[in-house]
């Protein structure tokens, strides 16, 4: 706990850092060599908060293309909403978690917006990204610590509206980091859809991957945004011919590979489950959390396993802290930036083999109604919106209460893979009845 | 550091953990760093050895030969200062010196649709020109080999 002052409580997060800004070379280290064998990176030691935490109440800003609204405004219509879904007073809410690369929201804006006055603890270390699985872990500590005992994550972005600003859009931050600007934008292998277009192809190269399964993936979130009035994409269909016939925009990917650019955000509230009973929907239990770390940073080209995500490290200590495993699961949804992304988060995360994620995600598989592991039931960042994983966890509670829009019958355990590139997450979630 | 410098994004060669690189290119030679203690190959350039943790690198010349990890073929300008080069071809390759490094840099000199990963490539020195930029730098770039 750091700069404490009155009304002003503030955990800086040092469990769960933003991608530091700092200098790689001092950040990073190895741990072995660069072969395909050795440990590229770790598990965070997290403590059981199993049944520690429930989520009651979620809500999410209306999303869209560029649309002049700031993350503040987009933050604050997206709590209201999950206030108004739990029935809980703005007075009530003494916990507020963000993001520390986009604090917008903080304590004192919480309570200029909502005309409050009570004292409200603050952790940076939530927010969207892999952050939107591991804010449950640090709200477990704050509630059994007593610093606080209803907690909102939030977490919003405006980078429609922004996009023209910033350098190579959400690349801005990579352009940013020296030995990619000295070693990688000189290049052209800048930003993120050509760093996961090679990786895709190094995939396909290893496992033969084919386009069609990553179309797949794209025409799977398509068909649940349009299913989902409030997605982006919920007017505009997506058949895997159509996809076969649009423009490549770096070989391998076609634009459908990639996700949007979208201002929208959402919020969760957490509390204890006790606590949570006496709020006004069923409450959603939080079962477990891992958080896994590549030791390549930001630095895919460094990463040892160049076809993997740090959730070989992520998933297994979730799902060991739950006492679960992927065959439990019955909606699955991540952090989909890029097809591929998806696909190797399905394989690390267990619900297939190393390779053979191609083949787990054709078809209809990924379909809410596909019979298989229902992926991304809101139209993920492909095809719902680019909020960075917050509105998942949306997507998740409003499954596992029945509430969703392609709604799978029979919910009951909920699982959300959380990435950075640098890191990933694994949150489980299941319904306080099951 | 800004980015809108004016010759961004050209590297900056000045820059003390890589500049031995840019200086090497600058000669037409592919240079890479290694521990003075153990030999093992540091790429990307770090203080202190991931292996041993000797801190003391010795930059190499290598002999240019390498194999393809994995390519891209970009025909969206991400960037405006990359326009004047779509179609391009950013890629990783692999030293013939250093199996598990993975260098980034742009193929030249080839069709895009006939490279195949695993390929062997050659080092080729040219300069980095991009629109709207004032001067270049002298690069390792690869192309197929012959």
């Amino acid at each position: 706990m750091q700069r404490e002052s009155p009304g002003r409580k503030r955990n800086e997060g040092p469990e769960f850092p933003a991608e530091p800004p700092g200098d790689p070379c001092r950040d990073f280290t190895y741990e072995g060599d660069m072969g395909k064998s050795a440990e590229w990176g770790f598990a965070s030691e997290l403590e059981d908060l199993s049944g520690a935490v429930a989520i009651a109440g979620v809500g999410e800003s209306e999303h869209t293309r560029a649309s002049g609204r700031t993350p503040r405004e987009i933050t604050a219509s997206a709590v209201e909403r999950a206030l108004e879904d739990c029935g809980l007073a703005p007075d009530q809410v003494d916990g507020l978690m963000f993001n520390i690369t986009s604090p917008d929201f903080d304590a004192a804006a919480f309570r200029e917006h909502f005309d409050v006055k009570q004292d409200i603890w603050e952790s940076a270390a939530g927010g969207g990204m892999v952050w939107a699985g591991t804010a449950p872990a640090e709200a477990a500590r704050a509630l059994r610590c007593g610093d606080a005992k209803y907690i909102l994550n939030v977490f919003s972005v405006a980078w429609a509206t922004q996009r023209g600003e910033m350098t190579g859009g959400p690349g801005q931050f990579h352009a940013a980091e020296r030995f990619k600007r000295n070693l990688e934008l000189p290049f052209g292998w800048f930003p993120q859809p050509v760093y996961f277009a090679t990786i895709a192809r190094r995939h396909m190269h290893e496992f033969g991957t084919t386009e069609d399964q990553l179309g797949a993936i794209a025409v799977a979130c398509r068909r649940h945004a349009n299913l989902n009035p409030g997605a982006v994409m919920h007017a505009k269909k997506l058949t895997l011919d159509d996809y076969r016939r649009s423009a490549r925009i770096a070989d391998p990917f076609r634009k459908e590979d990639c996700c949007l650019i979208s201002d929208g955000g959402g919020a969760y509230l957490m509390t204890t489950p006790e606590r949570a009973r006496d709020l006004r929907k069923a409450p959603i239990q939080v079962r477990g959390v891992g958080m896994g770390n590549s030791n390549a940073g930001l630095h895919w080209a460094e990463q040892a396993d160049f076809t993997a995500t740090p959730q070989v490290f992520a998933a297994p200590a979730a799902f060991a802290m739950a006492g679960l495993t992927p065959a439990d699961v019955d909606i699955f949804t991540c952090y989909d930036p890029f097809t591929i992304v998806t696909l190797m988060q399905l394989e690390d995360m267990g619900f297939c083999k190393k390779g053979e994620g191609g083949a787990f995600v054709s078809g209809t598989n990924l379909h809410f109604d596909g019979g298989g592991l229902p992926a991304n039931t809101h139209g993920g960042m492909l095809s719902h919106a680019y909020v960075l994983g917050i509105a998942h966890i949306v997507e998740l509670v409003r499954q596992l209460r029945g509430e969703a829009a392609a709604q799978v019958k029979d919910a009951t355990v909920g699982i959300y893979g959380g990435y950075t590139g640098p890191q990933a997450s694994t949150l489980i979630l299941q319904r306080s009845d099951a | 550091m800004s980015l809108d410098g004016a010759n961004f994004p050209l590297p900056d060669t000045g820059w003390e953990p890589t500049r031995p690189y840019w200086e090497g290119a600058s000669r037409g030679e592919l240079c890479l760093p290694r521990c003075a203690a153990c030999a093992t190959w540091i790429w990307y350039p770090k203080e202190t050895c991931p292996a041993c943790g000797a801190a003391e690198l010795r930059w190499e010349t290598l002999c240019g030969r390498a194999t393809l990890f994995s390519f891209v073929i970009a025909r969206h300008a991400f960037l405006p200062q990359y326009r004047d080069l779509i179609p391009f071809v950013p890629a990783l390759v692999v030293p013939e010196e250093a199996p598990a490094v993975r260098l980034t840099t742009r193929l030249i000199d080839c069709d895009p649709e006939e490279l195949e990963i695993e390929m062997p490539v050659q080092v080729v020195f040219a300069p980095l020109e991009f629109t709207g930029v004032e001067g270049n730098v002298q690069a390792p770039l690869f192309r197929p080999a012959r």
